[in-house]
């Protein structure tokens, strides 16, 4: 808990919280960022899954970068966030289901990337099984991440590790 | 007006879903999961005319409009939840005013866009740029429904000391 108190101490995660300007962008671009991660991620699945089958598979790839910028965003936002209130965020066990979450979809969009959506054979319609159940768990892998997130607003115990009660 | 949204809420069983526990963080996280399939549908059919992702066939990738859509139904029914819930936090804040406002220009250029652009970007081969009244239209969509979003979170975040309607 003493690096918690130091870190809130800092004069950066004083200005985070008491700037109102500061901590309201941070909270919008984590939102925004969050929107287009999800959207192109969950997009893709869909399309993997079968939807819109004329789009070829590969071209999907194509709104990666879209989603690499942001994820950028979101890791920004993100870690100003928690400069502003660490202790709240890293004492509660849902943080770290948060984070889990979107490591594991993350790792499951770059497997599909790298697998049916660079597959020669599958460009149109629905490809075979496996890669729909990646997609399936890709999808059940960002609703955790969204519904960790927005719980984190309701399950902290400890909002400053300074003034712990 | 504020009281009639709130007997609707407290009549058909809303307010007994939204204050249960965890009701209410539990539609806020649908809201949010709707909110990053309508941008992930429409907001990437729009980015798709504003050249990113060239190649993609604008019309096989417009099947994934419905699922936009239904992204849409979704946020209005969870957004009414709220709404009837507490009224006086949505009716007199200038954030979800302009929300609703946001909401109605992107209705309109929907109507705009079908009635006078889609036809042709329907029939554009899959490499070619869209016309510049598709982007147009992509452009005040994108920026309608970041607003959106920026409003949304703007709902919760800043409280107005004072009621600010003028149609109540």
């Amino acid at each position: 808990m003493e690096y918690l108190v130091w870190l809130e101490g800092t004069a950066f995660s004083v200005w985070m919280r008491e700037s109102g300007l500061a901590f309201f962008s941070g909270l919008i671009l984590h939102a925004l960022g969050m929107g287009f991660l999800v959207g192109v991620h969950v997009v893709t699945d869909l399309r993997v899954l079968g939807v819109a089958p004329g789009v070829p598979l590969p071209l999907m790839k194509r709104f990666r970068p879209v989603a690499g910028v942001a994820l950028a965003v979101v890791i920004a936002s993100g870690v100003l966030l928690l400069v502003a209130y660490p202790a709240k965020a890293l004492t509660n066990p849902v943080f770290y289901v948060k984070l889990a979450a979107v490591a594991a979809a993350l790792l499951v969009g770059r497997s599909l990337a790298r697998g049916i959506l660079s597959d020669a054979v599958h460009h149109g319609g629905r490809p075979p099984g496996s890669a729909g159940a990646l997609a399936m768990l890709s999808i059940a892998l960002w609703v955790t991440a969204i519904t960790s997130g927005r719980f984190l607003a309701y399950t902290y115990n400890v909002l400053m590790a300074s003034d712990p009660f | 007006m504020t009281e009639a949204l709130y007997e609707i809420g407290r009549q058909t069983g809303i307010h007994v879903l939204m204050n249960s526990a965890w009701g209410w963080p539990t539609v806020e996280s649908l809201h949010f999961l709707g909110l990053s399939l309508l941008i992930g549908a429409v907001g990437l059919f729009d980015l798709r005319m504003l050249g990113v992702a060239r190649g993609v066939p604008m019309r096989a990738f417009h099947r994934m409009i419905p699922w936009g859509v239904g992204a849409y139904a979704l946020n209005v029914a969870t957004g009414f939840l709220f709404v009837t819930s507490a009224p006086d936090q949505y009716v007199y804040n200038p954030a979800f005013q302009v929300k609703l406002a946001l909401m109605a220009v992107a209705g309109l250029n929907v109507l705009f866009f079908y009635r006078f652009v889609f036809a042709r970007v329907r029939n554009a081969a899959d490499d070619a740029p869209a016309p510049r009244s598709a982007k147009v239209a992509a452009a005040i969509s994108l920026t309608c429904w970041v607003g959106v979003i920026v409003c949304g979170r703007l709902i919760t975040y800043y409280r107005p000391p004072y009621h600010w309607c003028w149609w109540c």
